[in-house]
Parts: structure tokens; C-alpha cells; sequence
């Protein structure tokens, strides 16, 4: 097997969707360029459709050119995630209102590269605007201390940073907050997708690679070989993102 | 055919249900694994003399299972004793030392001296390596011209380091498990790296194999390079040429050349 090959024999890359795609890069780390086009030539060999795509610029300095970058792409079968920064908790608040009236309702965030921790102020306040705009928040950070500015409001999250470590508190959240869900990227143990289904939240994975940063590959062969059956496993490529995205894009 | 030269065997004390060795057999099964040297997670967390002898019960009951003697680099006492009393059995092939969990860096005294031990018993030595900490291990092996060490996880994030040591030093290995995976890591470090001191790990059952055999196949070695990381150079390390044949016997050529499918 190859990094040509597509890993999810039996789903066609149309119903593939990745949560967890970045365009850009890290001014402080080598890493790919992240060009739209190198990105997109990336995902096509591994079999992936769909992605949602979301530009460092506007995490790391400005999110309004940053989100004008993103939505400025056009290749097929991105789908464009805006940001909004927490070090600027009033404008983020003025961006969360105009992006809702535009209909587009779904939202990455970056607390680590923005040195910003779940008790300050300025991220409550734009977890409860999330929230209460209806937005799908893609989230970064670790899940057992970034969960407390979303719990109690209703929000649809994904956690993009879940490791297998802190699987059973994603678990403990899970039983209280219906709208909590993780993306699969670290969740490579041997049972951890398995762990996740049998306690009933088969529904709350969805597939993340963090291209080009990260091995897409890693995640697409890590499902492949689940113990899980075919509905499970296409349900997790792709099927439980895109309901999630109903009506927010 | 693939060697994993870094799995552990027995319980963790996260959310996950791997406490027995079948999970070992079913995840080899499943990746195309065709040996796997192990540890028990009991002894390289806690205790490493239980450990290493329900290890040597285990290692009866399954050929493909070879075992890692645990030594704690602070009771060079226990592994002294578990050295004359388990190596007689012939199944454990190499030492494990885990440096966070004895509080043992890499140059510290006390690691030194259970590398020199491992070292006096011909075994190659599986440590754990973190960032620039496989610098030191680079220094060891060239203090200690007998040791053959394994940098477990390739230093991890710090893998540029691993890059430097390993290249002024011939008997330092790298294998590059790690639950993070940055894209072109295992690509660069085999681009930099003399083909000889690759070795494949999963630390399996912790880590489930997919990790480590994604990040190798999206690295798209050549052939070569690729069958000596994921079984020709364990083979060399740790003399395993009889016990491979005995696959081969029993499998057929084709389960050796199977490597990338």
C-alpha cells in the first residue's frame, strides 16, 4: 500500500469528509506550503472528497483576510470554515453575527496558537455566541479543559484534538452534552473508535487528518481496519459530518 | 514480512480494553505482522521482576511473540537477577528501558549502568527516547562501543535530533512510533538516515499499528530501504535468521514478499 491508495475500499470519495484540513502554514515550524491546489491534489490521491478547510492566516494575525482566503478557494469539494480570534473577543462577536446572517455557520478555533485558555472571559463569551447562533465549532485544544466554555449551551462542537489518553472523559462529556463530538485523528488506540460505538456514540465520530500537516493516512488505515461494519464506518468517513453541516454552509 | 520491535503486552491504565495478548495476535493478524518483540507494560510501569516473568509465560505459548526484559535502571539489583534466571530460556531477545517511568534520563548514572549491563549480555537495548534526549543516547553508544540501542519513537517531536545521532553513530537504531504523526517525518529521517539503523515499532498495544505502517507506507520508501526498516535489519539486530526461516517454512516465500501490499 501506497499513500496513492485509497484506504476506504467500499466508499467513494464523494462521501468522504474530513474535518480537519488547514491551508497556510505555521510561520515558526517547517512543514508543507499548504497551497489550495497542493492540498487538493493530496486529498485526491487518498481518496477524499470532501473538506473542511480553514487558513492559518486568519488564525495566527487576521481573520478577517484570513476567512476572505478561505472563501476565496475554489476548489472542488472544499468547504470553507471561518475563524475568529480570541485575543479580540468584541470584534470576534461582530464577525460570529455578520457570518450567521450570511449563512455560514461553521467555525474553527484556534485556543493554543492563540495562547488563550477556557476561563478567559473573551472565550466564554464567543462560546456563547457560537452557541447561540447555531454555529458547528471546530475546536482545538485539549478536550478535558476546552469542554467547560461550550458545556450547558446546547453547542455543536467537534473536538479536533481528542487523544486516546483522554478518551474516557470525551466519554463522560458525552453522556451530558448531545452536540459533543471528536474528530478521529488521535483516537489510535487499538479500541478506541470500538469503545466510542458500543457506549452508544457511534454517531458523535467524525473523520479528521489535519492535512497536509499531518499523515492522512494514519487516520483513513486506522478506520479501514476498525471492528466496526460498513454503515458504522461510512457513517464516520463522512456521513455524520455531513449532517452536521445541514443547513450551515 | 514485518517485525514490530517496539509492542508491549498487557493493560494501561487509560480507556481501553487491551489487558491480554490476543489483542497482540488479532492486531499482528490484522496489519500482517509477522513477529512482535514485547514488553509488559506491568514491568516497564510498576514492577519490572513480576513483569518479566509472566512475560516469559507468555513467550511459551506463541512463536511469535519475542520478549524485551524490562530493567529498571534503578534496581540494577532485580536486573541482575532476572538476567541469569530468564535469558536461559532463550526467548527474550533484546532489554527495554523506559526512562520516564523510573525517573532514569537517558545520561543519567544509573541509565548508563543499565545500558553497559545490557551491553555485558550481547542484548540491543529498546529505550525511550523524547526530543533531544536520543543526543544522549548517541553519546552512550559511543561511550559504550558494545551497545546497540534502539531511540524509541525516533525522539518523538524531536526526530531532527535522531537525524544527527544517529548519523555519527553506526550502532544507534531509530524505529518511529509516536501517536502524532507530522506528515514527511518518516520520509525525511530515511532520506538522512543509512538504511542499516531503521527499524519498524507500532508500541502496540498502546498505539494500534495503523499509526506507524500509515506513516511508512505515506513515506514511500524504495523497496530496499523499506524491507530493511520493516524486517531485514531486526533480523540482523537480533539474530533472528532461524526463526524467520521457520515462517518461511511454514508460510511460504510469498509471506516475505508480501512487504507493501
Amino acid at each position: 500500500m501506497t499513500s496513492g491508495a485509497r484506504y476506504l475500499p467500499g466508499i467513494e470519495p464523494s462521501e468522504v469528509c474530513d474535518c480537519d484540513v488547514l491551508l497556510g502554514r505555521y510561520p515558526d515550524r517547517p512543514g508543507p506550503v499548504g497551497d489550495p491546489a497542493s492540498v487538493r491534489s493530496l486529498l485526491d490521491r487518498l481518496g477524499i472528497g470532501q473538506a473542511l478547510v480553514c487558513s492559518l492566516r486568519g488564525a495566527l494575525w487576521d481573520h478577517a483576510s484570513g476567512n476572505a482566503e478561505t472563501s476565496a478557494t475554489s476548489e472542488p469539494g472544499f468547504v470553507a470554515v471561518s475563524t475568529v480570534d480570541f485575543r479580540d473577543p468584541l470584534r470576534a462577536e461582530r464577525t460570529l453575527e455578520s457570518l450567521a446572517e450570511q449563512g455560514r455557520k461553521v467555525l474553527r478555533l484556534f485556543p493554543e496558537e492563540q495562547h488563550s485558555e477556557p476561563d478567559f472571559p473573551g472565550v466564554r463569551l464567543v462560546a456563547r455566541r457560537a452557541a447561540e447562533l447555531g454555529f458547528l465549532v471546530l475546536l482545538g485544544g485539549d478536550v478535558r479543559r476546552m469542554w467547560r466554555p461550550f458545556a450547558g449551551l446546547g453547542a455543536t462542537v467537534v473536538f479536533l484534538d481528542t487523544h486516546f489518553y483522554h478518551l474516557g472523559d470525551l466519554l463522560a462529556l458525552a453522556r451530558d452534552e448531545p452536540g459533543f463530538h471528536t474528530s478521529t485523528r488521535l483516537l489510535n488506540s487499538p479500541d478506541a473508535l470500538e469503545l466510542v460505538c458500543a457506549d452508544g456514540h457511534a454517531d458523535r465520530l467524525v473523520l479528521g487528518t489535519r492535512s497536509p500537516l499531518c499523515e492522512p493516512a494514519v487516520p483513513l488505515l486506522r478506520l479501514a481496519k476498525s471492528d466496526l461494519d460498513d454503515a458504522t464506518r461510512a457513517a464516520i468517513a463522512g456521513g455524520n459530518l455531513r449532517r452536521l453541516l445541514e443547513g450551515r454552509t | 514480512m514485518i517485525i514490530d520491535v517496539h509492542a508491549h503486552w498487557g493493560p494501561w491504565f487509560f480507556t481501553m480494553d487491551v489487558g491480554t495478548a490476543a489483542t497482540n495476535l488479532a492486531l499482528m493478524d490484522r496489519y500482517g505482522i509477522d513477529l512482535q518483540l514485547v514488553s509488559a507494560s506491568e514491568a516497564v510501569i510498576y514492577d519490572p521482576a513480576g513483569g518479566n516473568r509472566r512475560t516469559a509465560e507468555l513467550l511459551e505459548h506463541d512463536e511469535r511473540l519475542l520478549g524485551y526484559l524490562v530493567i529498571n535502571p534503578r534496581r540494577l539489583d532485580i536486573a541482575q537477577r532476572d538476567l541469569a534466571e530468564l535469558l536461559p530460556g532463550g526467548r527474550f531477545v533484546g532489554v527495554k528501558i523506559h526512562t520516564d517511568y523510573t525517573a532514569s534520563p537517558v545520561g543519567s548514572l544509573q541509565t548508563t549502568d543499565a545500558l553497559a549491563l545490557a551491553a555485558e549480555h550481547g542484548l540491543p537495548v529498546l529505550i525511550h527516547t523524547w526530543d533531544a534526549a536520543v543526543l544522549d543516547l548517541a553519546q552512550a553508544c559511543t561511550d559504550i562501543p558494545s551497545l546497540k540501542a534502539i531511540a524509541g519513537h525516533m525522539g518523538g517531536p524531536g526526530w531532527r535530533h535522531a537525524i544527527e545521532a544517529a548519523r555519527g553513530c553506526p550502532n544507534l537504531y531509530l524505529e518511529p512510533c509516536f501517536s502524532h504523526f507530522e506528515a514527511g517525518r518518516v520520509a525525511a529521517v530515511a532520506a538522512a538516515v543509512d538504511p542499516g539503523q531503521l527499524l519498524f515499532g507500532t508500541d502496540a498495544t498502546l498505539i494500534d499499528p495503523a499509526v506507524a505502517l500509515g506513516a511508512v507506507y505515506a513515506a514511500e520508501l524504495p523497496p530496499g530501504v523499506l524491507d530493511s526498516l520493516l524486517w531485514r535489519n531486526a533480523v540482523d539486530l537480533f539474530g533472528l535468521h532461524s526463526l524467520v526461516r521457520r515462517i518461511r517454512d511454514a508460510h511460504g516465500p510469498e509471506r516475505l514478499a508480501r512487504t507493501a501490499d
